[in-house]
């Protein structure tokens, strides 16, 4: 049988992509990186808050040349009611020094740069390129295993000894594989996002911060009727403030998602913050949000998938995280794509090491630690009834009223907690829910 | 300040008399039929200087008469094909820096549209340069008194320039959009690929083509071929409807100098609505809906 | 050997590409080569990023590929003199006919008047059999039919061609394929005094006065009411009578009988 064309095929070169191709290209596989999009990134969502501490052993000192916005030094949580907000705010100046621990970055900047490494390492790219089938072994031994990628090009195929399908949510190739169930829309969130654009020295003022320093602000409560989350962050000169919303109750509800974002604009808490942003993009964007329960087989033969096209997005609610998760399966698999040619074995078997390395890893670790998270967060007790408890609360132990004296704190959380229509045992089951999540 | 005016069979170029009257009256007629179209510009321009050399030849035209516009310190053509075909060859020539598509020119400064069509750029330039306006930008001036007339004879001595075979004049056989007499236009005003189709439709009652800005275009409504503007088609319609769209200058440097101008905004400020001889205030949409009612029941 | 001429545009943050009518002018360039059994040259000015243009070219199966390094924000002049010496021994340049950035088409007239060629600017149809006969496009939608009997520079409207998507192979091949480079002869600089920076608006227009001998006559002029509509008339109302009245005035125009 002939040498195929490459040793391994990436599909897609987001961050998945792009970190399997510097594995697989340092661990001399004969490389290649498709991309649908013009460039790498440009498919992408504008920007995020990324966490890139994983790259520490993938581009050591990777914070000298990244291309990033602002580092957070600053993460609040917010809790909205109709009229009401009651923020956690942590500030933290190491932060702001390597190693780092979060940043704002442009999606299209931070997803080339990943690319370029990629390239560097001896991978090669290629754009404007749509991967629409899969080609399967000849031999008989090998009938089922994947041996390459059919693309939109003219003469288009290209054999590979293995695929790594990183081609981001409801992936085609996983799909094509048969790899995944029928996608469920109860397993989605639908992210929207706008991207206004205001001066530096006004964000600085704004949201407290110097230089380089950012803030990153989730936002619980604020979407109405919609259960879901929202996200506020500032890059260098434009703010990103979108939400997270469950695709049924958007569906059911009949709303629409720029509706929502309006409405969370429009409060007191978030108005000031947004005040005379000119909007420069909008976009929506799926995002795998059930986690564990909806991840596919991660391994078939001569198949790897990564990123969110195997779900590996731990969304939920106020976490909004997958960038890193897909910078780590990513790299894992280029990592057991080294071994499994170098072992002459790229079966499902021979492919192994992959799952391994997840589940070792933070990467299924978080998954399973947040497995209750999603649904306890997006669930309508968190969603509707304690933030109106919680505000309630600080609402009563800052009030003077005098001359009444001040009412002693258990009594103001049981009033509150049954003016809220909180049931104690719900309570209860929620704060062991979310202690085995969070805690 | 001299306007070099390339003359077709006695035809004015797109912009011709405009320019005439960005340098005060002052033109050079320069082609075929020159005379004839000197009569033309009797109430625009004051001193015509016209230099019959025949069909259209760039480089031979240049060397003919570059000794005489040697003495001119500011030459400005009109951004029609001819004229901008031309600047550049003179520019070159006279080894003089050439601004290209100017909105505005004078002896102390030149604006320019830059940034994608949002800003205006002002520029101080030199004694002597060449200019090219574009058309349709600031309509014309009539003079009193009469335009005197003189005569500058050259032999443009054949260089090597393409050779014309023939001059197609429009015909409405081959539907271009660049020589339709009508157009009815849609922008990102328009709420679906739907209205381009209806649109066709009004076309076809009024007899008239189908354009489109290029957020249509680009939206996939329309193909690049009915994009109007820079980067589409340049038309020259005598009527022009806009359904739903600004008029940023991309557009509408594409446009031509429309005789009529009907434009259907939710926005009376927009750029079109300025440019527009009926300026209508409403939602294209609706009012397409009920253009075509209207037309429908007007047929039957 | 003939030429292509291909412009970089920058368009979103990491990236760019090419205008619609540079893309023609590949194709046509390349269909050209093809019909003489000429090698096809494209070239770019620009900084290295611009190199993509002529990879594009060389995807799709141009022989050489080059760059003359230039400032990205070169002036047209500046650009063609740096591009000129490259095209020295082409007998045709394709060029598209406006860079969407900034077009103004003189890039491919100031190269014709520099390398001494015949030019045919603003084609909307080439017949590439010999002799070269080309369409351009003229205002008032005439246009005019050219025999080119000598070496040119040609530019296409983009309407003209669309480009062939290159095969995978070529793809990847153009990828690794070097670029010449070359260093331009720089010129004295015609960068010209920058006077302000405004907010595109319309430059008001002259219109025509109204016509009448007497004071009294323009006067009714201005203020008649019946007939075709002052320029810039402004009405709202019902989409019904907003159509109503677009219909009446069309009429009164001339346009509907
Ligand atoms: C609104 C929103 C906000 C988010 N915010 C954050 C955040 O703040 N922080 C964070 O860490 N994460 C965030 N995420 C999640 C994050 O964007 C994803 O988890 C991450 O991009 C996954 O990376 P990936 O490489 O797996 O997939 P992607 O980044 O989606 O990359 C997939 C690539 O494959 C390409 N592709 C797809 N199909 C094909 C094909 N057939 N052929 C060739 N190429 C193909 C696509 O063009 C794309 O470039 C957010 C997501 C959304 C929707
Ligand atoms: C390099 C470059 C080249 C370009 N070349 C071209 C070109 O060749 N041709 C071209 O057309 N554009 C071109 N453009 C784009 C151009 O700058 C404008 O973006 C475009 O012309 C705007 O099209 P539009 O008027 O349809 O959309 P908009 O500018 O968005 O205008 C929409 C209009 O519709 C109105 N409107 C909205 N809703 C309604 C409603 N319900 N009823 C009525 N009115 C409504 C709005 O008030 C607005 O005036 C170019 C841009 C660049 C940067
Ligand atoms: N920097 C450049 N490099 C190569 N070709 C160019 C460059 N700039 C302009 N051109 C060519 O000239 C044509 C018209 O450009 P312009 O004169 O800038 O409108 C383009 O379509 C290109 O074919």
């Amino acid at each position: 049988m002939a040498e195929p064309d490459f040793d391994v095929v990436i599909v897609g070169a987001g961050p998945a992509g792009s970190c399997a191709a510097i594995e697989a290209a340092r661990g001399g596989l004969r490389t290649l990186l498709l991309e649908r999009g013009p460039f790498p990134g440009s498919k992408n969502m504008y920007g995020g808050v990324i966490y890139p501490r994983i790259l520490d052993d993938l581009i050591p000192q990777w914070w000298n040349d990244v291309p990033i916005q602002r580092w957070v030094t600053r993460r609040s949580t917010m809790i909205l009611t109709e009229t009401q907000a009651l923020s956690v705010d942590f500030r933290n100046d190491a932060w702001a020094a390597p190693p780092y621990n979060g940043a704002t970055a442009y999606r299209p900047d931070f997803d080339r740069w990943l690319a370029d490494h990629a390239v560097a390492a001896g991978a090669t790219l290629l754009c404007n390129t749509t991967v629409t089938g899969l080609l399967r072994g000849p031999s008989r031994k090998s009938r089922h295993a994947i041996a390459g990628v059919r693309t939109d090009r003219p003469d288009g195929d290209v054999s590979a000894t293995m695929v790594i399908a990183c081609d981001g949510v409801n992936s085609f190739v996983a799909k094509q594989a048969g790899l995944y169930g029928t996608p469920n829309s109860k397993n989605f969130t639908l992210g929207v996002k706008e991207t206004l654009a205001l001066p530096k020295d006004v964000i600085d003022e704004r949201f407290a911060v110097r230089d380089r320093e950012g803030v990153d602000i989730e936002i619980i409560g604020g979407t109405g009727a919609i259960n879901g989350g929202g996200f506020l962050y500032t890059n260098l000169d434009t703010i990103a403030v979108g939400v997270v919303l469950k695709l049924t109750k958007l569906a059911s509800q009949k709303t629409r998602p720029e509706d929502v974002i309006a409405a969370m604009k429009r409060h007191s808490a978030i108005a000031p913050l947004v005040e005379g942003g000119e909007l420069k993009e909008y976009s929506a964007h799926l995002i795998p949000e059930a986690g564990l329960s909806m991840m596919p087989e991660m391994t078939g033969n001569g198949l790897l998938v990564a990123g969110d096209a195997a779900a590996l997005c731990l969304a939920a609610g106020i976490w909004l995280e997958g960038v890193n998760f897909a910078i780590a399966s990513g790299m894992y698999a280029g990592r057991t794509a080294v071994e499994a040619i170098a072992a002459g074995d790229v079966t499902q078997r021979g492919l192994g090491g992959y799952a391994r390395r997840l589940s070792d890893t933070f990467v299924l670790r978080d998954h399973r630690k947040l497995r209750r998270a999603p649904e306890l967060v997006l669930s309508d007790r968190v969603q509707h009834l304690y933030p109106s408890m919680m505000t309630g609360i600080a609402e009563r132990m800052f009030r003077v009223d005098n001359p009444s004296a001040k009412p002693g704190l258990r009594r103001i959380v049981r009033e509150e907690r049954e003016r809220a229509g909180v049931k104690l045992r719900h309570l209860v089951r929620d704060g062991h829910d979310a202690f085995r999540s969070f805690g | 300040m001299l306007a070099v005016v390339v003359v077709r069979d006695g035809v004015l170029p797109a912009g011709g008399a405009e320019t005439i009257s960005e340098c005060e009256g002052r033109a050079m007629f320069i082609g075929s039929g020159t005379a004839a179209a000197g009569l033309e510009v009797r109430h625009i321009a004051s001193e015509v200087t016209i230099v019959e050399v025949g069909d259209f030849q760039p480089a031979a035209w240049t060397e003919a008469v570059a000794s005489r516009l040697a003495e001119e310190d500011i030459l400005v053509l009109p951004a029609s094909p001819d004229g901008r075909d031309l600047a550049p060859r003179l520019a070159a020539r006279l080894q003089r820096p050439l601004y290209a598509m100017c909105m505005k020119v004078s002896s102390t400064r030149v604006d320019m549209v830059r940034g994608s069509g949002t800003e205006l750029h002002s520029f101080q330039p030199p004694r002597a340069f060449v200019a090219t306006l574009q058309p349709g930008v600031r309509g014309v001036d009539q003079i009193a008194g009469r335009t005197t007339t003189l005569v500058y004879v050259v032999e443009a001595e054949r260089r090597d320039d393409a050779t014309m075979e023939a001059l197609l004049p429009a015909d409405a056989a081959t539907i271009d959009l660049s020589e339709a007499s009508r157009i009815v236009a849609g922008g990102a005003g328009l709420d679906g690929q739907g209205r381009m189709v209806q649109l066709a439709a009004l076309g076809t009652a009024l007899g008239a083509s189908v354009g489109a800005t290029r957020v249509v275009t680009d939206r996939g409504w329309a193909p690049h071929e009915r994009q109007i503007g820079t980067t589409g088609v340049v038309v020259a319609p005598q009527l022009y409807i806009a359904f739903g769209i600004s008029g940023a200058v991309q557009h509408t440097s594409g446009l031509g100098q429309p005789d009529h101008i009907i434009s259907i905004n939710v926005d009376p400020h927009c750029p079109m609505m300025q440019l527009a001889d009926l300026a209508v205030v409403g939602d294209a949409n609706e009012v397409l809906d009920e253009l075509l009612r209207q037309v429908g029941a007007a047929n039957g | 050997m003939i030429g292509v001429c291909v412009k970089w545009v920058r368009t979103s943050a990491p990236s760019g590409g090419l205008s619609a009518a540079d893309e023609a002018a590949i194709e046509i360039g390349l269909r050209h080569g093809k019909a003489h059994g000429m090698t096809v040259i494209a070239v770019t000015a620009g900084g290295p990023a611009c190199e993509e243009a002529v990879r594009v070219a060389l995807a799709c199966g141009a022989t050489t590929a080059v760059r003359v390094n230039a400032p990205d924000d070169a002036d047209s002049a500046t650009v063609a003199a740096a591009l000129a010496p490259v095209l020295a021994n082409t007998v045709a340049v394709w060029c598209g006919d406006y860079s969407i950035d900034r077009g103004t088409g003189s890039v491919p007239a100031l190269l014709a008047a520099g390398l001494d060629r015949q030019q045919a600017l603003g084609l909307v149809g080439v017949d590439l059999r010999d002799p070269l006969r080309v369409t351009r496009r003229l205002d008032g939608g005439r246009r005019e039919m050219l025999r080119i009997t000598g070496p040119a520079v040609l530019s296409v409207e983009g309407s003209v061609a669309r480009l062939r998507r290159a095969t995978l192979r070529a793809a990847l091949a153009a990828q690794t394929a070097d670029v010449v480079a070359y260093d331009a002869t720089p010129l004295a600089s015609s960068a010209t005094p920058f006077i302000e920076v405004r907010p595109y608006r319309p430059r008001a227009r002259v219109l025509r006065g109204p016509v009448g001998v007497t004071p009294l006559d323009r006067l009714r002029a201005l203020t008649d009411v019946s007939g075709a509509p002052q320029a810039g008339e402004t009405v709202e109302g019902s989409a019904a009578e907003a159509a109503k009245r677009i219909l009446e005035t069309l009429r009164d125009w001339g346009y509907l009988s």
